[in-house]
């Protein structure tokens, strides 16, 4: 499980003046699910086709097995790829598509063109349509599918020429919320039977957590934080990866001494230490751990600003002295009541300053945050597009 | 108040298309006439049709178009679908520029491309010339050509050319409409480029490749603008070839060419079409429906798979077809000894040219030029490569006075013994060195006797204020002014510029008057044959043609005389088929060829057995005998032609005089 695969060494991409790639070191393990995960235009995509050979880094080393696979094209890696919107060829059916690279004749080490016989082809395809639950469908064409059933077709496609790795570049991007949790079951299953190694870009932090082994959160070109998906949400390292993954109230704060933290002018016990004594860090305190008490009993008191019903909870703002958090609970408090909070020392987390701190965790203007990332996205989308051309 | 709005709208939507498809159906409704005219309908008959795939000009152009066409739209789609994915592969900011700077090519005027490119080709040659020359000094290996020619290479390099915007702005679009993820899909499951773009692009681009290269064959085999600069005198499309029959007179022969060729590219554009429709379509069904469809389809390639020699088979067929058929074409144009002809139009039976190559296995490449005039032109612009050239007399001497003429060997003309003493050592060729005659006649007035009551004995009623309105004036300055020269009495030929401007003032004054029409010179044959026009002044072979449509014409050479002419056959200096050429003027000369050419053309012959023996000849023919008075018209007899003038070459000053008034008189 722990045999490393592919390793990216030093690894820059720049185009023009724009660095998309900073110097980035990562390896990846075989058979293990890993998941590069960041917003648009984190340089997820950038890292996927310099491991599919469709990039070339502009300095760096990307080694396979230990052996540098920089100049070697696409077609020779192996590596297959899940693209964005499928890619499936529109002119070929689906036993087709899937057959489409068992039926490119491969060279063998004597430099012979060797072609696999029609009933190989014919027994492997209908083996991996079966994997995706798609039998039935082989003389279907591409276009009568449906976005799943596409999805299913691109995944057999790619894994009938039994790579050691496959590349998934946001695979469940296009389908619906029902659709999409499906297939994050369906993609954990055939990651477990096939037994290869997965790397998965998304920008969704819940897919992440829901079928990684490992999660690599990017950022500006740069890995922020590697781990389990539960280091990553317990043990977020930086302002970043807090706020990226999942909800957090981000505060400053003052490390007194280990275990003894200060912040809203109040000393809290907390789990963490190995900080310089009164250093500054930053406070991450997770939405739905926080206690609502009655206001005479919590540790802090607060206003309750604004109430909105999720379902499962409600996303309930408060006002501590000008600071505005964001506790989730399933007990309704109106707007305009006062309430009172206890924070137990494994609610706490600290986190060393970096250049995130003072940007995420603020929940004064809770909507509008809401929108900014709406937009800062798509314009980022755009951005990486172009620069790919 | 909206009701007749509409019906407004409708009755106008009706008379466009009606505009529109009107001459259309005209053209093939008159391709079907028994008759030979365009205006008068004489019965059903599919003889046009016959005699149109026994015509050797018209087939020979034929496959010119098609080998053309076929050729550069093969070359083109290639060119063209590579240049669109190259375009595909830059950035969006060259892309699009480069789109549109592929678009003005297309929007251009033909004229302009055709031009643009006769130049080019022109400029080419010179600098290959001098490449060649200084290239075949420096060493004796090889010997490069110094003159090129505009001529099939030129016509197809055009069609290219013009051909490659049509295919990029069909192809680009399915470009822009395919996954760009597609071809690094492919790469990622084992393809090289190349097997990418074989197995991917291809496939899916293919409805804009093809629907590019219906258009750009399309294009192909109707443009007239562009061949007409590019392909040179030796080198004929279809469509210049129609241009230079219409010339003379719209045959139903044209009609029934120029309705297979409609024909030919609506069936071209209803596929193009009847595509698109299908694709759209299939979009719009429902899914089962396809999914259905798309289980059979597959099965049926599953049972062409499985017998893979089905689709081998065919495609070696058509590939052989194709190859064959160029093949063939590129040997009747290659390696033959062959003779350059350049005449008039409608000026020779097309059975002759055949019974010339099946006897002598020389081909003959035959043109045809507008008027002595633009012949002279074409001549002296460098361009007609031709051997032979039939001039008019004045030409004639024209030629010979500007040293253009090869002296003939007559002892490879035999049958020049044949042609009557009349028409040998005439003023233009007094010694007879150049010239073998090809055929003479008389100009006379063609009238209407059903709209002219009086006997008409002269020209006068050309200026005569009774028939305003119903007098073709003959377009041609040479002939208008010498008209009225003859009916004042003095010379066709005069060099007195007082008489020429009273020969003028006659024509302004009639002018004045409303007297003509218009100036025509082909249109005479619809006029006349129609009865719109009721006088007019012809060559008398024309009027025999006319007579057949319309019953009610007469023709009369004037007693105060008019022009007679005879048209030789002749050599251009420093032809490089001396020998083939002069097979031919022999040959032309022969009784039987012109008989059979006086019969097909109405002009007479100078041939003086087949002048003697035409009256049998028609009888056996036709079963009856030939009028007489006919016979007298098309073989003016020695009286009539006593009264008549050749026109002889005019000095330059006399010439610029004649021009200088002609444009005066407008009309």
């Amino acid at each position: 499980m722990s045999k490393e695969l592919i390793r990216l060494k030093n690894v820059s991409v720049a185009f023009e003046d724009a660095v998309i790639l900073d110097n980035l070191n990562i390896y990846f393990n075989d058979k293990e699910f890993l998941t590069l995960l960041g917003p648009s235009g984190c340089g997820k995509t950038t890292t996927l086709r310099i491991i599919g050979g469709f990039l070339t880094p502009t300095s760096g080393d990307v080694l396979f097995d230990g052996v540098r696979i920089n100049d070697v094209p696409p077609h020779k890696r192996q590596v297959n790829t899940v693209f964005q919107k499928y890619a499936l060829f529109p002119h070929l059916n689906v036993f087709e598509n899937v057959a489409f690279g068992l039926r490119i004749p491969k060279t063998d080490e004597n430099g012979k063109k060797v072609k696999i016989p029609e009933k190989e082809i014919t027994e492997r395809v209908m083996e991996m349509l079966e994997v995706v639950n798609l039998k039935g469908f082989e003389k279907r064409s591409i276009t009568s599918l449906s976005g799943g059933q596409q999805q299913r077709v691109a995944i057999a496609r790619a894994l009938v020429n039994r790579p050691k790795v496959l590349l998934l570049d946001e695979p469940l991007g296009a389908l619906d919320m029902r659709l999409r949790k499906d297939m994050q079951n369906e993609l954990k299953r055939i990651q477990q039977a096939m037994e290869i190694t997965f790397i998965y870009v998304t920008h969704d932090q819940e897919e992440a957590l829901a079928m990684s082994d490992t999660v690599v959160v990017m950022d500006g070109g740069k890995i922020q934080q590697i781990g389990t998906p539960e280091d990553i949400y317990n043990e977020p390292k930086n302002a970043f990866v807090a706020d990226f993954i999942g909800e957090s109230n981000i505060l400053d704060g003052i490390m007194h001494e280990d275990y003894v933290v200060e912040f809203f002018n109040r000393k809290f016990k907390c789990l963490d230490k190995g900080f310089a004594p009164m250093e500054p860090v930053d406070v991450v305190i997770r939405p739905e751990d926080i206690d609502i008490v009655a206001p005479e009993k919590g540790q802090l008191r607060g206003t309750v600003t604004s109430v909105t019903f999720k379902g499962v909870h409600y996303d309930t703002i408060v006002d501590f002295k000008g600071y505005k958090w964001l506790i989730q609970t399933t007990d309704y408090h109106a707007e305009g009541s006062v309430i009172g909070i206890i924070l137990n020392p494994d609610d706490i987390h600290i986190m060393k300053k970096s250049e995130y701190s003072g940007m995420f965790g603020d929940y004064s203007s809770y909507s509008e945050e809401y929108d900014e990332i709406g937009d800062a996205s798509v314009e980022l989308d755009e951005e990486e597009s172009e620069d790919e051309e | 108040m909206k009701k007749t709005n509409r019906t407004g709208s409708r009755l106008i939507m009706a008379l466009v298309f009606i505009f529109l498809y009107a001459p259309i159906f005209l053209l093939i409704i008159f391709s079907f006439n028994a008759g030979d005219s365009s205006a008068v309908w004489k019965g059903f008959s599919l003889s046009w049709y016959g005699s149109l795939f026994k015509n050797r000009i018209i087939m020979e152009s034929v496959y010119t178009t098609l080998l053309v066409s076929i050729l550069a739209t093969i070359i083109a789609t290639v060119a063209g679908t590579f240049a669109a994915i190259g375009l595909y592969s830059l950035s969006r900011r060259w892309r699009d520029p480069l789109l549109t700077v592929n678009n003005i090519p297309m929007m251009n005027a033909d004229i302009v491309t055709g031009v643009g490119l006769c130049l080019f080709f022109a400029a080419f040659f010179r600098f290959w010339g001098s490449f060649a020359v200084w290239f075949n000094s420096i060493q004796e290996v090889i010997t490069l050509p110094t003159r090129l020619h505009l001529g099939f290479t030129t016509l197809l390099l055009a069609h290219i050319a013009f051909n490659i915007p049509y295919v990029i702005l069909n192809v680009a679009p399915k470009l822009r409409q395919m996954d760009k993820n597609l071809v690094d899909a492919a790469k990622d499951l084992g393809c090289t480029w190349f097997m990418a773009f074989r197995k991917v692009i291809l496939p899916e681009i293919k409805p804009g490749i093809v629907s590019g290269a219906l258009i750009a064959f399309t294009m192909s085999i109707d443009d007239f603008v562009i061949s007409y600069f590019t392909a040179g005198s030796s080198t004929s499309t279809l469509a210049m070839t129609i241009y230079g029959m219409t010339k003379k007179r719209i045959t139903p022969e044209i009609n029934a060419i120029s309705t297979l060729l409609f024909v030919v590219v609506l069936v071209l554009l209803v596929i193009v079409n009847v595509k698109e429709a299908q694709q759209e379509k299939k979009a719009k069904r429902p899914v089962a429906v396809i999914a259905a469809e798309e289980v059979r389809k597959a099965d049926r390639a599953e049972f062409f798979k499985a017998r893979p020699w089905i689709k081998r088979t065919v495609t070696a067929v058509i590939v052989c077809a194709i190859g064959l058929s160029i093949i063939s074409l590129s040997r009747a144009t290659y390696g033959q000894p062959v003779v350059n002809v350049c005449s008039w139009g409608e000026y020779i039976d097309p059975e002759l040219i055949t019974m010339f190559e099946e006897q002598t296995g020389i081909r003959v490449n035959y043109q045809t030029a507008e008027s002595n005039e633009a012949l002279y032109s074409l001549l002296k612009s460098g361009g007609g490569d031709y051997d032979v050239i039939v001039p008019s007399d004045y030409m004639v001497a024209r030629l010979i006075e500007e040293d253009m003429l090869e002296e003939l060997d007559y002892s490879n003309i035999p049958n020049f013994e044949l042609i009557d003493r009349r028409f040998r050592n005439l003023s233009y060729d007094p010694e007879n060195k150049y010239t073998v005659p090809y055929a003479w006649g008389t100009v006379g007035i063609i009238y209407n006797t059903s709209l002219v009551e009086d006997e008409v004995h002269d020209f006068s009623v050309l200026y005569d204020e009774k028939y305003a309105g119903d007098v073709l004036l003959i377009n041609n300055s040479r002939d208008a002014i010498g008209i009225a020269l003859k009916h004042l009495g003095y010379s066709m030929n005069t060099t007195n510029e007082d008489e020429i401007r009273e020969a003028y003032q006659l024509l302004v004054d009639a002018t004045e008057k409303g007297v003509y029409q218009g100036k025509v010179m082909d249109e005479i044959y619809q006029k006349m044959e129609g009865g719109n026009a009721a006088i007019s002044t012809y060559y008398a072979g024309d009027y025999l043609t006319m007579l057949e449509n319309n019953e009610d014409l007469a023709f009369v050479v004037p007693e105060r005389g008019s022009n007679w002419f005879v048209d030789s056959m002749c050599i251009l200096k420093d032809s490089p088929h001396k020998a083939e050429a002069e097979a031919w003027i022999n040959f032309i000369a022969s009784t039987e060829a012109s008989l059979m050419n006086m019969d097909y053309i109405w002009y007479a012959s100078p041939n003086s057995e087949a002048l003697e023996q035409y009256p049998e000849y028609y009888y056996e023919l036709y079963e009856e005998e030939l009028d007489p008075e006919i016979y007298n018209i098309m073989v003016a007899p020695a009286e009539t032609l006593e009264r008549c003038e050749l026109y002889v070459n005019l000095p330059a000053d006399i010439l610029a005089l004649y021009k200088e008034l002609w444009i005066q008189l407008g009309i």
